[in-house]
């Protein structure tokens, strides 16, 4: 649904009222005021693919289920759930009397139509993924591809207003991340098709079910949103306004926040951290996120074909004095791909992870002299980065442990974002500081990335990996399921086929008076269950 | 008169056009799309996606389109903004950068040709040196050292003002509007000084004086006219410079107008949102240096028989 301007006669009585600007109501104390970085880019449940505009919509939307202040899975609109023995059908029972924020019924199928509508290309969305590819659902795939408009073929069905019944191709024991409301908020129905996707910024049209409505949306500004009575749980909702604040410059946004502008922020100035941490520990809130950063090898680069070197490169990084002496933005080390997600992941690490960092460099002087380099024929790579100071900082602290390590000539290649994600699919880099954000506090989000079968192309050819991976996707129950998750990222890390890094954390202000507020891998923060002191 | 503003605003719409042209190509040059991700998506949606923004077609239809589109004041979508029309961010956020650049200005050019004057009038002395002192920092010390010196100062110690966005009314603009204000302040000051000082040794000036045409009488009607033309000419551009280009004072307090836009926008590869900014941002700049031309003409004849 692609929306037209509304012409040029509004666009003149913005610019007419230039001198009118209306005075806003001052910050008062039944208000919690959150930053969420620069401009959300939608605030269409079914579109939106933002971790920050995410935590507008929690508020706004709730899904089947929710998660609590630590990222915990917690009944939502579903108050129980159950999967069949071979964990391909889940079947969720929805709570009674459920109502839309206008008093509304919603019903199962509502939930439904929310993926009926991500999955429709007219949508133009790009989350259609979460349903045919991240969990497979019957008849997702066909839907997203426009191969069909028939919602009949969808596996997702609500045989009764309280019911809603998921059935997949593959076993999936991670759908239950999945049935939130940033992948699966239900769809108002009657508002939706009166009014298009517009209805989503019209704070007099919209309809949803979350512990908040949306109020106000000004855009590159705030979005101010109300409590909603029509919630199920309305009486445990205690802050009865939160306010999104869009403030691009971090360095601003910590001003805001020490003028008392913002109680929880965005994020935190790399050059403030460390004072921060000292004067005002309790205010600050460090924990990994989904988001992992590793260095790719091109496997198709005619000296990054030797295993051996790609194993030097890897082991004679130190990534703690990496992250925490040169970096200094909080990361966390890690040396393993799926791992410090989910602690009740069995995670693989590198081989050498039980060495001392000494040991490691010495291996790793041993390995590149065994590939054919030395003092008189050094290693010459460059690494592929964006310009974000972090990401300099850190490809920086890697090509001098390299020269320091091996004597190899690493040189930094850094550009904007939109060129480096470009230059990926080019093949023309050699060091790639790559990363990616799981859909999910889980290893499977990450492993089934790197699947030779799968999409992003990194060259590797490894019919063993995919038989793992395979394997392990029969297996319906958590536990067994990382058991062969873990046999498949053994296979994955012994072929270096990149050196990781580190799990770049969340880095958040909260201001004491704010309770509620804990930290989350997944990185949701539901206004509702945070209170105001 | 009226051929001398046809034949500049003919002049001005070839320059737009090219303006126009040239950016819609040389953006596409730049690696990167809307929808590049690190994540890739089935081709099928990709393509769904793509096609649904037009980018399939090849570039010089979708030119045409482009330009259809601005016959019809229709700006297109925003690739990035997806609730929003590339008409309906600029009609939200242009009354904000309109209204900082429109006080900036007038406070620049009131403070500053006062400065001016009270410099060129008792040169050397104490007024002099402050006006001096305004310029060279106002000149020298960039937006984004001043911004946050500012905030700390009148917004963390003395909390008389907030540090950003636009929720506390008036009081949100003062400090855009001040930190703005001062680089302009400078130039004017100094431009009218300079000018004052130039007009007041002319031959004309020296005439009347010698005439016995009174102090107060010369300045008002054969000084000021004369020394006020650097400044009219600096204003134009000036005006359109500072309700266009305020992007660091967007940023740094928080104030959703377009300047910010225009770089985010650029940087996510929006194309129709780069379109319409650098259309609205050409036709401002020409418009404002047609109307300082055409002031300037009124108020100096020889402009106006030049061509």
């Amino acid at each position: 649904m692609m929306r037209q301007g509304k012409g040029w006669a509004r666009w003149l009585a913005g610019a007419a009222m230039t001198l009118a600007l209306a005075t806003g109501p001052a910050l008062a104390d039944d208000t919690l005021d959150r930053g969420v970085g620069s401009e959300w880019s939608s605030l269409d449940p079914q579109v939106n693919f933002d971790a920050a505009a995410g935590w507008i919509l929690a508020d706004a939307y709730e899904g089947l289920v929710n998660f609590d202040p630590s990222g915990k899975i917690i009944p939502g609109a579903a108050e129980s759930w159950e999967a069949s023995a071979d964990g391909k059908t889940y079947t969720f029972r929805l709570r009674e009397g459920l109502k839309w924020s206008n008093g509304d019924p919603l019903v199962a199928q509502d939930f439904v139509n929310g993926v009926l509508r991500t999955l429709n290309p007219d949508t133009i969305s790009e989350k259609g993924y979460y349903f045919y590819s991240t969990i497979k659902v019957k008849g997702a795939e066909a839907l997203a591809n426009g191969e069909t408009k028939d919602p009949a073929v969808l596996g997702m069905t609500a045989p009764d207003d309280r019911t809603v019944v998921v059935e997949m191709e593959t076993p999936a024991p991670h759908i239950l991340d999945l049935m939130g409301s940033f992948q699966l908020a239900p769809l108002h129905s009657p508002s939706f098709q009166a009014d298009g996707a517009g209805v989503f910024i019209d704070p007099g049209k919209v309809v949803s079910n979350g512990a908040y409505v949306i109020k106000e949306v000004v855009p590159q500004s705030h979005v101010l949103l109300e409590r909603n009575p029509n919630y199920w749980d309305a009486a445990n909702v205690k802050i009865p306004f939160v306010k999104y604040h869009v403030t691009e410059d971090v360095g601003t946004e910590l001003k805001r926040y020490q003028a008392g502008e913002i109680d929880i922020t965005y994020d935190i100035p790399l050059a403030d951290l460390e004072r921060l941490s000292a004067e005002t520990p309790d205010e600050v809130f460090i924990f990994p996120s989904t988001y992992l950063i590793y260095y790719s090898f091109n496997l198709s680069h005619p000296d990054l074909s030797n295993l051996d070197l790609r194993r030097a490169l890897s082991l004679a990084i130190d990534r703690e004095v990496l992250e925490g002496k040169i970096v200094k933005g909080g990361g966390v080390p890690t040396l393993s791909y799926g791992g410090g997600f989910d602690a009740d992941y069995p995670a693989p690490q590198i081989a050498e992870a039980s060495m001392s960092q000494a040991e490691r460099e010495a291996l790793a002087q041993e390995l590149y002299a065994k590939a054919g380099y030395g003092p008189d024929n050094p290693l010459k790579l460059s690494i592929a980065t964006t310009v974000a100071e972090i990401n300099i900082r850190r490809a920086q602290g890697a090509a001098l442990m390299w020269k320091k390590v091996l004597g190899a000539e690493v040189e930094i290649n850094s550009m904007e974002r939109k060129a480096w994600l470009d230059l990926f699919y080019t093949d023309d880099w050699s060091i790639f500081a790559d990363n990616l954000v799981g859909d999910f506090a889980g290893p499977e989000t990450f492993l089934s990335y790197m699947r030779p079968s799968a999409e992003p192309g990194y060259g590797w050819e490894k019919p063993e990996y995919d038989a793992a991976m395979d394997e392990a996707a029969q297996v319906p129950d958590k536990a067994g399921r990382y058991v062969g998750l873990a046999k498949a990222e053994r296979i994955l890390l012994d072929d270096y086929i990149f050196a990781p890094m580190a799990i770049e954390p969340y880095r958040h202000l909260v201001k004491a008076n704010v309770k509620g507020f804990a930290p989350s891998v997944a990185g949701y923060h539901n206004s509702q269950f945070m209170t105001l002191e | 008169m009226l051929r001398f503003i046809g034949k500049r605003l003919w002049h001005g719409g070839l320059t737009l056009a090219a303006l126009v042209t040239l950016t819609f190509f040389v953006m596409r040059l730049a690696p990167g799309g809307p929808f590049s991700r690190n994540r890739k998506i089935s081709p099928e949606v990709q393509a769904n996606i793509e096609a649904a923004f037009h980018l399939d077609e090849p570039l010089w239809q979708q030119f045409g389109r482009f330009v259809w589109g601005v016959l019809r004041l229709d700006l297109g979508p925003s690739t990035r903004h997806r609730d929003y029309s590339v008409n309906d961010l600029i009609a939200s956020g242009l009354p904000y950068s309109l209204t900082i650049g429109f006080w900036a200005i007038v406070i620049a050019a009131l403070v500053g040709v006062a400065f001016g004057l009270a410099g060129a009038l008792r040169r050397n002395s104490a007024t002099d040196y402050l006006a001096g002192t305004i310029g060279v920092v106002g000149i020298a010390v960039p937006i984004f050292v001043i911004g946050p010196l500012a905030q700390a100062f009148f917004s963390l110690r003395l909390e008389w003002l907030p540090v950003g966005g636009i929720t506390e009314g008036w009081r949100s603009l003062v400090l855009p509007i001040l930190v703005l204000a001062l680089p302009n302040i400078a130039y004017i000051s100094r431009i009218t000084r300079t000018s004052m000082i130039e007009t007041l040794r002319e031959n004309h000036v020296r005439t009347a004086r010698a005439k016995g045409v009174g102090w107060r009488r010369v300045l008002t009607s054969h000084v000021l006219t004369g020394a006020l033309l650097p400044v009219i000419a600096y204003l134009g551009p000036a005006t359109a410079a500072v309700i266009t280009g305020s992007i660091l004072i967007e940023t740094v307090f928080a104030v959703p107008g377009i300047g910010r836009h225009f770089v985010d926008a650029a940087l996510n590869r929006d194309y129709p949102l780069v379109m319409g900014i650098t259309l609205l941002y050409g036709s401002l700049l020409i418009l404002f240096n047609i109307a300082t031309d055409v002031v300037r003409a009124i108020l100096d004849p020889r402009i106006r028989h030049e061509r």
